[in-house]
């Protein structure tokens, strides 16, 4: 059987994984980049790039250990260096010596290189296509769900559990309808979880850097933290919903971004690279809609996430809503994580006893 | 324990990276016992001295009632002495100021390894910020430097106070500042003059890092270790152009919020060890969990063979249960119970048989094997 590894994007590598199964070939990932592969990735990576492509490469490194011939990467086209990222990989997994032969998401001509490679016919090719945005809806409503139940659940870390047999269960699963099923099953299996129906937890945005927002390798399980301390989560990076903005630029020609950048324009006018344009859309989303707070994920030495740290500031300023800047590398050390979060938690559990702006638009919203 | 006559008190400990503190209060919130003490880099061993010397201090009519442990080795302290609430360091300090001086503003700790800026506006702290990426402008570079010149860190504190023209010294980098500091002793510039300038280095990088962006506006309050250094509160006066404010218990004001946060947390019955817990030989242990390939290393507390406390998992099936490490393996997190996501270490086994899921599931296992 041959393998190709793929990026970790959080409980998406699941859905993707499928993907690659178009190609008549299996997937070789999993849902978090291991503390193994962080580490040959950082060994192997010039110091000052940031943190997703170390731990990028250091997975990619891990599969070719274990006997894996292809790799894929993706690419953005957008201004952030991540656009070149796969070229870099590439060269240092040359220079490393490594036999690993990776492919990029590049069109030249009809089929991109990687389909032709591979060379897969129309049906094997069409129909796990189908199966993956399939998976990536159920992913959706798994995190959507886990957010909401974490904060409230009576046991401490039954959400969790549920939630990863789920995806266990989806990850094993094969065909459409075996999928569909399981959907089926989501809201019922999080129902079940006994939770604490007075409570109001605190709302709290996730924006920031897409690696950051879904590998808990890398941001340190800020997702678990931060439920279980009672904070009902927005992590601002589904890829659902990318999915569908990818397809209505390609069928409609009405990009989201067309709207982020409306909501934004007060603030910034460009689209600066990366995912900076849509951390600055979500936080102004984010305070009109009477969240408690903002957590702004940020790899250090990340130009988009970097640039717009000054205009979170001042949206943090204009609209009244507390912002934590985050900024990771691989020397951060989960208690000064765990401690910056605590004490976020406590001065927006303050904020809201003292009846700050948000409190009362929460309350005017609840009723 | 439970004698009528006994008058109630509360412990805090804060397990710095440099120092260990405790202090012990009356439920109002006055102070009997205080002790800060150089961690040395045993924490378990400076926590256990804490206690016995706290034993010295205290008069036998107090009963300890309530303890919560803080700073960045609060999880393995509150194993050790068994603490009721663990808190994270930034709500403790604020806790105490705004307990001493109700009209504060901003409070300016800087410790051994940390230096946080908290604004408090109404009693209530609506703003945070701690260093990241840098610990140039901490305690720890103080302490370095006055090593190297061969004088402790009191006397570098008394002399910066006698300068009259302080040198100008290089401060964004901790490297380069002794660089520069070198550079300038060889030109011949005084000592007392370089340690001002040191210390206006210090603060220099202080507010530009770590107060950017902050809205500064007095009273200020000034603690943490790095405050009983005199030449920085002159430092930070000349900056600011503002009077600092040095609290009393300045060197221990974390450990003192910690015991005001015991106090008003309700504890109905202590999980405190007793006095015992400084006599008893607490050694760690280190495995690894191996159920899924995060392999997270696992450090267990153990007191005689008796494990007390687990630290060091990611899906916090370990943290917070005692049962035998045979039972554990394979069953699912159980988080913990108190009201942090560190808390709870020494929560009594709330194991439960429950079917094993792995933390981060494996896509193409057959050909993942550990090197």
């Amino acid at each position: 059987m041959t393998y190709m590894a793929i990026p970790n994007i959080g409980n998406y590598t699941i859905a993707l994984a499928t993907a690659v199964e178009s190609l008549g070939i299996k997937a070789w990932a999993s849902t978090a980049t291991t503390p193994e592969a962080l580490k040959l990735g950082i060994e192997a990576a010039p110091e000052s790039v940031c943190l997703p492509l170390k731990a990028h490469l250091g997975h990619f490194i891990e599969a070719d250990r274990a006997g894996v011939e292809y790799a894929f990467m993706i690419n953005s086209v957008g201004t952030c260096r991540l656009r070149y990222y796969r070229h870099m990989i590439d060269q240092i997994l040359k220079d490393l010596g490594l036999k690993i032969k990776i492919f990029g998401l590049g069109f030249d001509g009809f089929k991109p290189p990687i389909v032709r490679h591979f060379d897969p016919g129309p049906i094997t090719f069409i129909k796990p296509l189908f199966h993956t945005v399939l998976k990536i809806k159920v992913i959706d409503e798994l995190e959507m769900a886990a957010w909401r139940t974490r904060p409230i659940e009576i046991t401490h870390g039954d959400t969790t559990r549920v939630m990863n047999k789920l995806l266990v269960k989806l990850s094993e699963s094969k065909t459409m309808a075996e999928t569909r099923s399981l959907r089926r099953r989501v809201a019922g299996s999080f129902a079940d979880i006994p939770v604490d129906k007075e409570k109001k937890p605190l709302r709290v945005g996730l924006v920031g850097e897409i690696s950051f927002l879904r590998d808990k390798c890398l941001n340190k399980n800020i997702e678990y933290i931060l439920g279980s301390q009672g904070i009902e989560l927005k992590n601002f990076f589904l890829l659902g919903e990318e999915l569908e903005n990818i397809t209505r630029i390609i069928f409609l020609n009405r990009s989201r971004g067309k709207s982020l950048s409306r909501i934004a324009d007060r603030y910034l006018q460009n689209s600066v690279g990366g995912h900076a344009l849509d951390s600055v859309a979500n936080s102004i989303h984010c305070a009109d809609a009477g969240y408690d707070g903002m957590i702004h994920l940020c790899p250090s030495g990340c130009m988009p996430e970097v640039s717009i740290r000054p205009i979170l500031k001042r949206v943090s300023k204009d609209k009244d809503i507390p912002i934590l800047e985050m900024s990771y590398d691989e020397h951060t050390c989960g208690v000064g994580i765990a401690t910056r979060l605590e004490a976020f938690a406590d001065v927006l559990m303050e904020r809201r006893k003292s009846g700050s702006a948000a409190g009362r638009r929460e309350n005017a919203r609840r009723g | 324990m439970g004698n009528p006559m006994e008058k109630a008190c509360y412990m805090g400990i804060d397990v710095g990276s440099i120092s260990t503190n405790c202090v012990v209060i009356t439920p109002e919130g006055e102070v009997l016992a205080e002790i800060y003490m150089r961690g040395e880099g045993h924490p378990i061993e400076s926590v256990q001295q804490c206690l016995s010397r706290l034993t010295a201090q205290l008069p036998d009519t107090y009963c300890v009632k309530g303890v919560c442990t803080t700073g960045s080795g609060r999880i393995l302290a509150g194993a050790v002495v068994g603490a009721d609430v663990i808190k994270n360091e930034i709500s403790a300090h604020a806790r105490a100021t705004i307990h001493l001086y109700p009209d504060v503003r901003t409070i300016f700790e800087i410790g051994g390894q940390d230096s946080k800026v908290t604004i408090v506006r109404d009693r209530a702290i609506v703003d945070f910020s701690m260093n990241l990426l840098c610990a140039a402008g901490t305690g720890s570079f103080l302490d370095s430097q006055a090593r190297r010149l061969n004088i402790t860190i009191e006397e570098l504190s008394t002399r910066a106070m006698t300068s009259e023209d302080p040198t100008d010294i290089a401060g964004r980098c901790t490297v380069f500042a002794e660089s520069d500091m070198i550079h300038k002793q060889q030109a011949g510039h005084k000592q007392k003059d370089i340690m001002m300038g040191l210390c206006h280095a210090l603060v220099r990088n202080y507010l530009s890092n770590v107060c950017n962006g902050k809205e500064i506006k007095p009273p200020i309050v000034l603690q943490g270790g790095v405050s009983a250094n005199k030449g920085i509160c002159r430092a930070f006066r000349e900056a600011l152009q503002c009077d600092i404010l040095v609290p009393p218990y300045n060197m221990v004001m974390g450990a003192y919020g910690a015991a005001l946060i015991a106090s008003k947390s309700g504890i109905e019955q202590t999980k405190y060890r007793g006095i015992e817990a400084s006599t008893h030989v607490i050694v760690t242990k280190g495995f690894e969990c191996g159920d899924c390939p995060n392999y997270c290393e696992i450090i267990e507390v153990l007191d005689a063979d008796e494990v007390i406390g687990r630290t060091g998992g990611r899906c916090g099936k370990w943290e917070g249960r005692t049962g035998p490490r045979e039972a554990l393996k394979g069953t699912g997190p159980v988080g913990p119970v108190s009201e942090t996501s560190a808390g709870g270490l020494t929560e009594q086994d709330t194991c439960r048989p429950v079917e094993n899921v792995p933390d981060l599931i494996q896509i193409g296992v057959c050909k993942k094997k550990r090197p």
